[in-house]
């Protein structure tokens, strides 16, 4: 049997239900959203699993503000949403897309994905170059930036709140994007990727973000590469440069962290150049 | 726990343990074609189409999958008639082993429920997640082909 340890599995209709649930067994207790993670690597101390697919999370809407990506959405759903295809010029289906196969795309969904928060996550580093924010409920519904929620992670604190959705703003919704990952094999997790994006009609380079995951640390936004591109007008090989500099690479068993600063400067040139000849109306 | 499944058309009750995966439950219950390869979801053997969609059975959770309708290499054919992949399968000759041979139709058959008229790259993807340690592919692509066309009804085949 997969998962000796586990006792029980629950499926809550409310959130409510399922914060319940969480508070009841505490430590013992954790989310399902597709569930990969769950059968891999969940640890022995887990007993008890809560599947929220049924709190009706799941699909993509648009507003005035953007869009909203429901938690258990799978990344299968996201590849066939027309909201999600005009977005960006289809950049989050072109980083999908690259996610693992289509029979794990088919499971995996944008809450698993962001509760697992793993260092190599080609998603992480896309929804933080889109300002991506949380919808998150610990008893109360709030909201909290990507890049907030992975640090509060990080530091073990405001970890377990259920992952409800996530919205990427309509202010981006004409940028061009780009995500590069280095893996050995097709499927194998990235040793660096790389997002960036322009917002259109903005001077060259003048609003661009960059994140860089698998450090192999987890994903950041390279926030003082991003000003100095604007402050300094760098050119590509410039910004590369800057971001292979700044990149926090460290050794580990898949490379060395002056390799990854080697692997991050053509990343971010090859995004850059992506974004520059990508033809008007490509909308992948 | 007791988890409910429509398997291949017939509704049915498992008792399970919690931890169990659908990969389990279903060989288990004596739905063999599922094949157990690596465990661990990077070859594929295991898929079966949950509600309409092709999954790894060992990376999910039975329980996960309760109230869901799955569809098993088993399921495929109509009493003896083979269902036209898998006679494509048979004509191509892109059986070999076989191990791989169930995993890759169900990624097949979400293929061509979803995209009748798939392309070369388009049905590479979808079996992207299945390995082949004997075919080389090629007869296994060559054999989804022309089941959409029959499925299609637009050619011989």
């Amino acid at each position: 049997m997969a998962l000796h340890h586990v006792q029980s599995v629950t499926r809550p209709a409310t959130l409510e239900e399922a914060w319940g649930e969480k508070e009841k067994w505490g430590k013992a207790a954790r989310f399902l959203g597709g569930g990969i993670d769950v059968v891999l690597y969940t640890p022995p101390s887990v007993e008890s699993l809560i599947d929220l697919t049924g709190l009706g999370l799941s699909g993509v809407t648009q507003d005035v503000a953007g869009i909203t990506i429901g938690a258990t959405t799978t990344m299968t759903e996201a590849i066939e949403s027309s909201e999600i295809r005009a977005y960006a010029h289809a950049f989050l289906i072109d980083v999908l897309k690259e996610v693992a196969s289509p029979l794990q795309r088919n499971v995996a969904t944008f809450g698993g994905t962001l509760g697992s928060a793993h260092p190599w996550s080609d998603v992480i580093p896309a929804l933080l170059v889109l300002d991506a924010t949380l919808i998150l409920y610990d008893g109360a519904e709030r909201t909290a930036g990507l890049e907030q929620f992975l640090a509060d992670r990080a530091r073990g604190r405001g970890t377990g709140p259920i992952i409800c959705g996530i919205r990427i703003p309509r202010a981006l919704e004409s940028s061009r994007g780009a995500h590069a990952a280095f893996t050995r094999t097709a499927f194998d997790v990235a040793t660096l990727n790389v997002s960036c994006v322009a917002p259109a009609g903005k001077s060259r380079w003048s609003d661009l973000r960059i994140a860089v995951g698998g450090t192999p640390g987890l994903a950041t936004r390279l926030r003082d590469v991003e000003s100095a591109a604007v402050r300094e007008a760098m050119s590509e090989e410039g910004i590369a440069d800057a971001a292979a500099s700044a990149v926090n690479a460290r050794d580990d068993a898949r490379a060395s962290g002056e390799y990854r600063r080697t692997v991050a400067r053509a990343l971010v040139a090859r995004c850059l150049r992506r974004i520059s000849e990508e033809p008007e109306g490509n909308v992948g | 726990m007791t988890i409910t499944l429509k398997v291949n058309g017939v509704s049915r009750s498992f008792e399970v343990e919690a931890g169990v995966t659908l990969l389990e439950l279903l060989r288990g219950a004596g739905y063999v074609g599922v094949k157990k390869g690596c465990g661990t979801g990077d070859c594929g053997a295991c898929a079966v189409l949950l509600n309409g969609r092709a999954v790894n059975s060992c990376l999910l959770l039975a329980a996960r999958a309760d109230g869901g309708e799955v569809l098993t290499v088993e399921g495929l054919a109509v009493g003896e008639r083979l269902h036209p992949l898998q006679e494509a399968f048979l004509d191509e000759g892109a059986v070999q082993c076989g191990y791989c041979t169930p995993g890759v139709m169900m990624s097949a058959i979400d293929l061509l429920a979803h995209n009748p008229d798939p392309c070369e790259e388009e049905i590479r993807e979808a079996i992207s997640g299945n390995l082949c340690r004997c075919t080389g592919y090629v007869k296994q692509i060559r054999a989804i082909q022309r089941a959409a066309e029959r499925m299609r009804g637009d050619g011989s085949g």
